[in-house]
């Protein structure tokens, strides 16, 4: 049953350290007291988190300051989709593969982003896909669908929605995010 | 402030309801027999199961009497085959997701799966078993945890968090990969806030939570009544 946990990656150093942690009790001050403020918390930390991801140890930090069962927020955690476990890289690329963007040549543009990232097929599951490229720059993931098909197909990056894609664009949105960095 | 009385109709006969109660509280209340698997007196419900679906006059779609509250003028059915015929499918359902091997199970013969499946005449499975390959948990001194009974009704989670207050058990991730977890999905005798109150193992239908060092057919729960009797109480089953 643990297999999940026990490869998640847990405590290496002092996480969350105390930069984090503060980073954590300000969220929560700022987001509580709204129904559903758990979402908006674990959303700011995880974009504010080394890795973008939520690690067990800040998981059970976020629990402890808000009161909030560990149980529950693991299913939350695990629920959304939105939420990584694992590190994932630095800039996150979400391909839709719902039905419209589909018809509209989704699979080629994820396989086009697949093979210039220069990514291994990732796992097996074709309905939900995430792969992080081995230096740790970029994730591509697919979602099932982002309300936006009029715009299909449409991809995701780094949470800007991109409408009407197409294989040539999606290579300078790549190119775009490489000179970012360089900078 | 006096409740307010509305008349229904569960089938055909004309039965007396209060404002805020479910169809299900009121079907049983006038001796109809709907099948449930998630429902448990006292908990709150949640409409996991989908057994106790019935057909409301002037809408299209089946809703679960559970969680459906009674209205005014309501036509309730709860007997048909086109019920029948879904129930029957959510029961193969149910029995094709995870390893329901009756004859090794400790709950045999004291089954609430088993017993609906025998009550309404289910012999085989049209679907494909999935045959999952999901982990024992033996973690905990007194109770055991088999993920392969498990059919995800959640009555542990809601009487762990709501009548025990301890907030053990969750559901982790959803679809075909949804698991009842203990913490964040830790071994449930490593969980701190677990009581050991035994709560979670009356409560679950199958035998996916059991007491340990039992054989086939040995695990008898006490049922909804001890359950009650025990919750009135504050104790320990």
């Amino acid at each position: 049953m643990n297999s999940l946990t026990s490869s998640l990656p847990t405590n290496k150093g002092p996480r969350p350290d105390s930069r984090e942690r503060d980073f954590v009790d300000e969220t929560i001050t700022r987001r509580s007291g709204r129904p559903g403020a758990l979402l908006g918390i674990l959303e700011d930390v995880q974009e504010h988190a080394e890795g973008k991801y939520l690690c067990l140890d800040t998981l059970a930090y976020i629990a402890q300051r808000t009161g909030t069962p560990l149980s529950q927020i693991f299913s939350v955690v695990t629920f959304y989709s939105l939420f990584s476990l694992t590190p994932q890289g630095e800039h996150i690329i979400s391909i839709c593969r719902g039905t419209a963007c589909h018809t509209r040549g989704s699979r080629d543009l994820l396989e086009k982003l697949r093979l210039e990232l220069g990514m291994a097929e990732g796992d097996g599951q074709a309905d939900k896909l995430t792969i992080t490229s081995a230096d740790g720059k970029f994730t591509i993931r697919t979602v099932a669908c982002f309300g936006q098909c009029a715009m299909a197909p449409v991809v995701e990056v780094d949470h800007r929605i991109c409408g009407h894609m197409n294989e040539r664009v999606l290579t300078r949105e790549v190119e775009a995010l490489h000179q970012e960095k360089a900078r | 402030m006096p409740q307010t009385k509305l008349s229904i109709r569960i089938d055909g006969e004309l039965v007396q309801a209060f404002a805020g109660e479910t169809i299900l509280t009121v079907a049983r209340r006038a001796g109809r027999f709907i099948p449930t698997l998630c429902h448990f007196e006292g908990l709150r419900d949640v409409g996991a199961c989908r057994l106790c679906i019935v057909e409301v006059s002037g809408s299209g779609r089946l809703l679960p009497a559970c969680t459906t509250p009674a209205q005014d003028g309501m036509a309730v059915t709860t007997v048909s085959p086109r019920l029948a015929a879904y129930r029957r499918m959510t029961l193969e359902l149910l029995l094709a997701e995870r390893n329901h091997l009756c004859a090794v199970c400790v709950s045999n013969s004291n089954c609430e799966l088993q017993a609906l499946a025998t009550a309404m005449g289910v012999t085989s499975v049209r679907f494909r078993y999935r045959y999952p390959k999901l982990p024992v948990d033996l973690s905990h001194p007194r109770f055991v945890l088999d993920h392969n009974r498990c059919i995800l009704c959640s009555r542990c989670i809601r009487v762990c968090a709501d009548v025990e207050g301890a907030h053990v058990w969750d559901m982790m991730s959803r679809g075909v990969g949804a698991r009842v977890i203990s913490d964040m999905n830790r071994p449930w005798g490593e969980a701190p806030g677990c009581t050991g109150c035994g709560k979670c193992v009356q409560a679950c239908p199958t035998g996916a939570l059991a007491e340990k060092g039992l054989a086939v057919e040995e695990m008898t729960k006490r049922g909804e009544r001890a359950l009650q009797g025990a919750i009135r109480q504050g104790g320990r089953l």
